[in-house]
């Protein structure tokens, strides 16, 4: 006995509509705002395509895309390869549960309290760890605070991307292990040609989920750099805030927006299809 | 070889952590010493020093709100789920609003909220957030779990949908929305960026109020690992008492 379809779709309704004002209404908006010349404060004034002619050639808007291609470039891989080290050392042990206890708990705390606490931390010259260690100036080097914003977002991640390889892991059917290794194979060999290929749909998953968030990833930047030094960690979603809020220029910011999501859409898809392939 | 490894790792993730509650008590003399082993003290000036910056109002006013998100989207999120489940064709549409998250929107959203009149109200912090496709997801994968003829049962005994979904689907369901809602607290808490966009100081979230007091005392260590360390405590006292639960739904929604 199933439902009629009008009371289905009235229980979906609240979500939906909600969705519809604050999530498709300005999905659509942001087309219309990316033709107009707006402060935000006085009345916008249409200007056609100019924002986007704009845009083509602006070197700071080159400088976002590539900063935000070399922060997915280094924190895609640190990504999947520690999920994929730290589940498999934790596989089995006792400590495992509470491990990852700990590991996802960076995700959840206040973000900006734990800034708070990366910066007291390791502010180079007068960070805490600055007098045992030597911190690079990644207030001044382009190079260290990239590492120094994927570092703090891989902190805040890892414990999502261990739990997924980890919920995999404990997926596979130990009669496979089992008949590897009566078949002679190694503990090398069963992790090569046995475990890794059926973990291929985590890493996968992981990558879809990660690129995405590569793409949108900017409150590190927000919290620690600022988009600094020389503009080297103003990636996109940065960008866009910087433009709209801090030079109040929202019908660029939108233009902006247009093309981030054009390019977050074209990576969801190309992913979906990959992991649809599995 | 293995252990080594996890130690370090467990190290460099708890380490801030464990800066955070060591630095909140900290005398000032050291930090401004510049040397952290010139004495060791104890204090509890710089929690005492919180209060005239307006800490307590801004900590009460980001639970509240972010606590109202919460059971929103529990809400809403049970309801959607509970329609997939009884073959409403809207995964897709969820599955898309997944790949864009609200503040990537932030430039749109502002001049929507705009044009409703709802910037600078405590409005504009609540009703972007009050349904999630993520928040529908996880609610939706924790009722596949659950046998679909429990519903049908209850259906032939006469039981109206209302009682169905409140007196049976979501008392077993109880994990998984416990998980889901401290879940979309987290998110909603974390907010930082919008938060600063979408209303002035006086609604400002503690994230903001964060942020900017890092800006306003950059060398004051004490007074911001005491505000880092009392901002953290409650999302870690709600995380470590329904832990399992949501380590357990997490791992379950990504099994696929």
């Amino acid at each position: 006995m199933r439902l009629q379809p009008l009371k289905i779709w009235s229980l979906a309704l609240p979500a939906l509509g909600f969705l519809a004002v604050f999530f498709f209404y300005p999905f659509v908006e942001v087309l219309r705002f990316s033709t107009w010349k707006w402060s935000g404060l006085s009345a916008p004034s249409f200007v056609g395509l100019k924002n986007y002619q704009e845009l083509l050639s602006d070197p700071l808007f080159w400088q976002s895309v590539a900063a935000t291609l070399e922060f997915a470039l280094l924190v895609l891989p640190g990504f999947l390869i520690l999920a994929f080290l730290t589940a498999f050392a934790i596989e089995g042990q006792r400590y495992e549960r509470w491990v990852k206890g700990l590991l996802f708990l960076p995700g959840l705390v206040t973000v900006g309290a734990a800034a708070t606490a990366w910066y007291t931390l390791l502010a180079p010259e007068y960070g805490a760890l600055a007098a045992f260690v030597p911190i690079p100036a990644w207030d001044q080097e382009p190079f260290w605070a990239m590492v120094i914003v994927v570092a703090f977002t891989l902190w805040r991640y890892l414990g999502y991307g261990v739990l997924v390889v980890s919920a995999h892991l404990k997926a596979i059917p130990q009669e496979l292990i089992e008949a590897a290794k009566v078949d002679g194979a190694s503990p090398g060999q069963v992790t090569r040609f046995v475990v890794l290929p059926l973990l291929k749909p985590a890493a996968l998953f992981l990558l879809v989920v990660g690129s995405v968030l590569a793409l949108q990833s900017y409150v590190a930047v927000f919290l620690l750099t600022r988009g600094g030094p020389f503009g080297a960690t103003r990636v996109l979603g940065y960008f866009i805030y910087e433009l709209g809020f801090e030079n109040f220029r929202l019908g660029y910011a939108a233009a902006v927006t247009v093309v981030l999501l054009v390019f977050t859409l074209l990576v969801a898809w190309a992913q979906g299809r990959l992991l649809e392939e599995r | 070889m293995r252990h080594v490894f996890v130690a370090l790792l467990v190290l460099l993730v708890a380490l801030p952590f464990f800066w955070m509650a060591y630095a909140a008590f900290l005398p000032p003399e050291i930090v401004y010493s510049g040397d952290l082993l010139s004495g060791f003290g104890v204090t509890l000036d710089n929690f005492a020093r919180l209060a005239p910056e307006g800490f307590w109002f801004r900590l009460g006013f980001s639970l509240l709100v972010s606590f109202v998100v919460a059971l929103l989207q529990v809400f809403t999120g049970l309801l959607a789920a509970y329609a997939l489940w009884n073959g409403a064709p809207l995964w897709g549409v969820f599955l898309f609003t997944l790949a864009i998250p609200v503040e990537l929107l932030m430039v749109p959203l502002f001049g929507v909220l705009f044009q409703l009149h709802l910037l600078d109200t405590p409005w504009a912090l609540v009703l972007p957030f009050a349904a999630s496709p993520f928040t529908v997801m996880l609610i939706y994968q924790g009722m596949r779990g659950l046998p679909y003829a429990l519903v049908e049962a209850a259906r032939i005994d006469g039981a109206g949908e209302r009682r169905i979904l409140f007196g049976i689907v979501a008392p077993v369901l109880y994990p998984a929305l416990v998980a889901a809602g401290v879940l979309a607290f987290a998110a909603h808490w974390n907010l930082v960026l919008f938060p600063r966009v979408a209303v002035g100081e006086r609604f400002w979230t503690l994230q903001v109020w964060i942020a900017d007091l890092t800006r306003r005392y950059p060398a004051d260590w004490g007074l911001l690992s005491a505000a880092a360390l009392l901002s953290t405590l409650p999302l870690v006292l709600v995380y470590l008492l329904f832990e399992r639960k949501i380590v357990e739904t997490f791992e379950g929604s990504v099994k696929g």
